[in-house]
């Protein structure tokens, strides 16, 4: 499997390299002229977009580093240079580190279920449920929603007095619980709503992974007598494995900018327990009115990722090197 | 080929845009000679936007000369967010709403400019016509900041059919009024024994900003006030503090309000008549009113030994402008004199209008039953003074962090206190991030 992969790879580089060659290699210097030009129709239909980036992207980035330098104030007051006091402030600032705490329990409280869940989905609706139509729409219908409905939503579902949650525990007979009001609790609940709401669009990649295994593996497969499950442990698994790579990465991505659903579903107040980083820095900023010091927060919260993903990249690569 | 698809398609592109901008253009000056456009920012939403927007509308309609053009903001911390920056800027819009209580924490950043006290008496607005209370927190350092349209205070609805078969209303069909905790406690278990549930809704759970304002009034009813002196330590009164925190806990017994009431549960439990009683804002009030409860109004009793009701007020403030127009400066004058002489209407949305001259006039006292807590004005505690205190800033919601869990279980009083005390001293050790380089005030 892994082989194919690096196959496929490889075909796509030589693909890619392919015209390259061909333009450096025997080109009448009238080509070359034609490639320059080329080359200036390709940066300026570039252009746009480059201003953009430069201007929203690269700038603040580079502007950012300096305002963490400053006492710089939302209100315009302030702005002298203070040297790294912001850094000092925030490595020894306990909610910054209980904040990136939670931000990183949210992480793993939402990765593995919305790998898992949308999996489990995937693998049900393919296996030729009636109404296929149905399930799809109602798997993916969550997703389309804006973050503020399923804040909405879930904030009357997990009411601790007359929420259709604790109604359902309490058919079991199970005490009423303060799903948003309990330390600890509070950032689970939340991550039960996102669940539901963004399962559906992991669920349509494995679908649309599962529909791409060629049918003829599993007749392969049963002629040489594997049953239902022997098939999708060792032909459907295996064959989903890039795209649970694809999920899981922009999963992960997506579970550290946790702040919308957050924020609104707790009403813009926020508890030790529940309040991610990302929420922290706009309190610092925009409520505090605190900008050198929220940029600060941001920047340690930018390196730790960076070494996240450094780290993950270093390990996918031994992981093929391996193989 | 491609080249002159391109060429057609920009010239199609910027001969759109030429004529767009030629329209903008062309429209911008007609409006503005004929009739001053005055920008309004206010944070009033719901039943409350549309009661401003009637008051304005009528501004509106009896002068030619300018027109007040309100942008409506969802309250809460991006409002200030927005009005900071607006005002940080110096081309603020001429006239935004603020809460009094925030005030204070604006001034020294130079956010707002002050009001002309003379202008305003000359258009009949000045001290004599809002009560102590509201206008001492209009004054900051000695000047005047804001202009309050209203008092918003926390108050008691009460079910008035509920409340009669309880037995718990007076002569004059209003609530009655225990002067002790355990007359309150009691006069709730005659409610509870009506309804058959719950006697009280209060929504608190999770929710700083609620358990403030109970908290509040009854820590002032001790007939003490906090003091957060800029760059001291917090002065606070240890007893009031337990014993309000702790009273707060027996009411949330589950039998007299329940044990984990967040403010919608509170509203819908009330508006469905199965409470008796209801801690809340005025601004309930109408759709109290709508949802067909026949419901009553007072002050919370007063349990402690002093009336206190803590509010806050809408206020007319004048963000910082670099440039001001003296036209639309004093246009803004007459908009707020004009909108503060109109504000009987302002009384329909459940709010005390501050101006005097409306809640002394018959007109008001024929409005039921917002005018049996017009007393409350008099009464009215804010926020204490310090730069990071008010509606919807942090410390509200940090407070519930602090105090939440005391509440709930009753226990844990002391190390509340003490964490509140550490809380405060920190930020009062800070100085105001709207004005980083200034003095600790």
């Amino acid at each position: 499997m892994t082989d194919l992969m690096a196959e496929r790879t490889a075909d796509g580089s030589q693909a890619q390299a392919g015209p390259d060659r061909k333009a450096s290699g025997a080109a009448p210097p009238t080509r070359r002229q034609a490639s320059r030009r080329g080359q200036l129709v390709a940066w300026a239909f570039l252009a746009p977009f480059m201003v953009a980036f430069v201007l929203f992207v690269i700038w603040p980035l580079i502007h950012g580093i300096y305002l963490s330098m400053t006492d710089q104030s939302l209100t315009g007051a302030g702005g002298s240079f203070i040297g790294f006091e912001n850094y000092s402030e925030a490595l020894a600032d306990p909610v910054v580190w209980t904040s990136i705490g939670n931000t990183v329990w949210f992480t793993l409280i939402t990765t593995v279920p919305l790998v898992v869940v949308a999996l489990v989905m995937a693998l049900l609706v393919n296996t030729g449920l009636p109404g296929q139509w149905l399930w799809r729409l109602s798997f993916f219908m969550p997703f389309l929603l804006a973050s503020t409905v399923i804040s909405q939503i879930w904030v009357w579902i997990f009411n601790p007095d007359i929420g259709a949650a604790n109604d359902i525990l309490a058919t079991f007979g199970i005490e009423p619980v303060a799903w948003l009001q309990t330390a600890n609790l509070d950032l689970i609940s939340i991550a039960i709503a996102t669940i539901w709401w963004t399962v559906g669009f992991n669920f349509l990649l494995y679908l649309a992974a599962l529909q791409n295994i060629p049918d003829l593996q599993y007749e392969a497969a049963a002629i040489d007598g594997a049953g239902r499950w022997r098939q999708v442990f060792s032909i459907t698994l295996p064959q989903l494995g890039p795209v649970t790579g694809v999920i899981l990465i922009l999963q992960m991505l997506a579970s550290l900018k946790l702040f919308d659903q957050a924020y609104q579903m707790m009403d813009g107040g926020s508890s030790e327990t529940s309040r991610p980083i990302v929420q922290y820095i706009f309190e610092a900023g925009f409520v505090g009115y605190r900008f050198g010091y929220a940029s600060a927060i941001s920047y340690i919260f930018f390196v730790l990722i960076l070494i996240v993903g450094l780290f993950q990249v270093i390990v996918l690569s031994r992981r093929k090197g391996k193989s | 080929m491609i080249d002159t698809r391109i060429n057609r398609r920009s010239v199609l592109a910027g001969g759109l845009a030429t004529a767009g901008l030629a329209a903008l253009v062309g429209c911008t000056p007609a409006q503005s000679s004929e009739t001053r456009t005055l920008q309004f920012w206010h944070l009033l939403s719901g039943g409350d936007g549309i009661t401003m927007q009637g008051m304005l509308d009528r501004v509106n309609a009896s002068r030619s000369d300018f027109r007040v053009r309100p942008t409506v903001l969802a309250w809460g911390a991006p409002y200030y967010t927005k009005l900071a920056m607006a005002g940080a800027g110096g081309r603020a819009p001429e006239l935004a709403v603020m809460h009094s209580s925030r005030v204070p924490g604006y001034v020294p950043g130079g956010l707002l400019d002050p009001w002309d006290v003379d202008l305003l008496r000359e258009l009949g607005v000045d001290e004599s016509t809002f009560t102590d209370p509201v206008w001492n927190a209009s004054v900051v350092d000695g000047e005047l900041y804001s202009v309050a349209l209203d008092a918003h205070p926390f108050i008691a609805l009460f079910n008035r059919d509920i409340c009669d078969e309880a037995g718990v209303l007076d002569s004059s069909g209003q609530l009655m009024r225990p002067d002790s905790p355990d007359g309150f406690l009691d006069m709730c278990r005659e409610i509870a024994g009506v309804t058959g549930e719950r006697a009280l809704s209060y929504g608190f759970i999770g929710d700083g900003q609620q358990m403030w304002r109970l908290f509040y009034t009854l820590y002032c009813q001790h007939g003490t006030q906090m003091e957060f002196p800029p760059g001291g330590n917090i002065e606070v009164d240890e007893d009031a503090f337990i014993a309000s925190l702790e009273f707060m806990h027996e009411l949330s017994d589950g039998e007299i309000a329940s044990q984990r009431g967040t403010i919608d549960s509170a509203v819908a439990e009330f508006a469905a008549q199965r409470t008796g009683i209801h801690f809340t804002g005025v601004w309930e009030l109408p759709p109290m009113q709508d949802a067909g409860v026949p419901v009553g109004a007072t002050m919370i009793p007063n349990i402690f030994g002093t009336e206190a009701v803590y509010a806050d007020s809408h206020s007319f403030v004048l963000p910082h402008q670099m440039n001001p127009d003296e036209q639309a400066r004093s246009d803004t004058y007459s908009v707020v004199a004009e909108l503060l002489k109109g504000s009987l209407a302002w009384a329909g949305a459940g709010h005390i209008p501050a101006y005097l001259p409306i809640t002394e006039d018959e007109g008001y006292s024929d409005l039921t039953p917002q005018s049996d807590y017009a007393e409350a004005a008099d009464y009215l505690v804010y926020d204490p003074v310090a730069w990071f205190t008010g509606s919807g800033s942090n410390f509200v919601l940090q407070f519930g962090q602090i105090v939440g869990s005391a509440i709930t279980s009753g226990s844990g009083y002391d190390e509340a206190l003490e964490d509140f005390r550490s809380y405060v001293n920190g930020l009062l050790a800070q100085p105001n991030p709207a004005n980083p380089q200034g003095d600790l005030s």
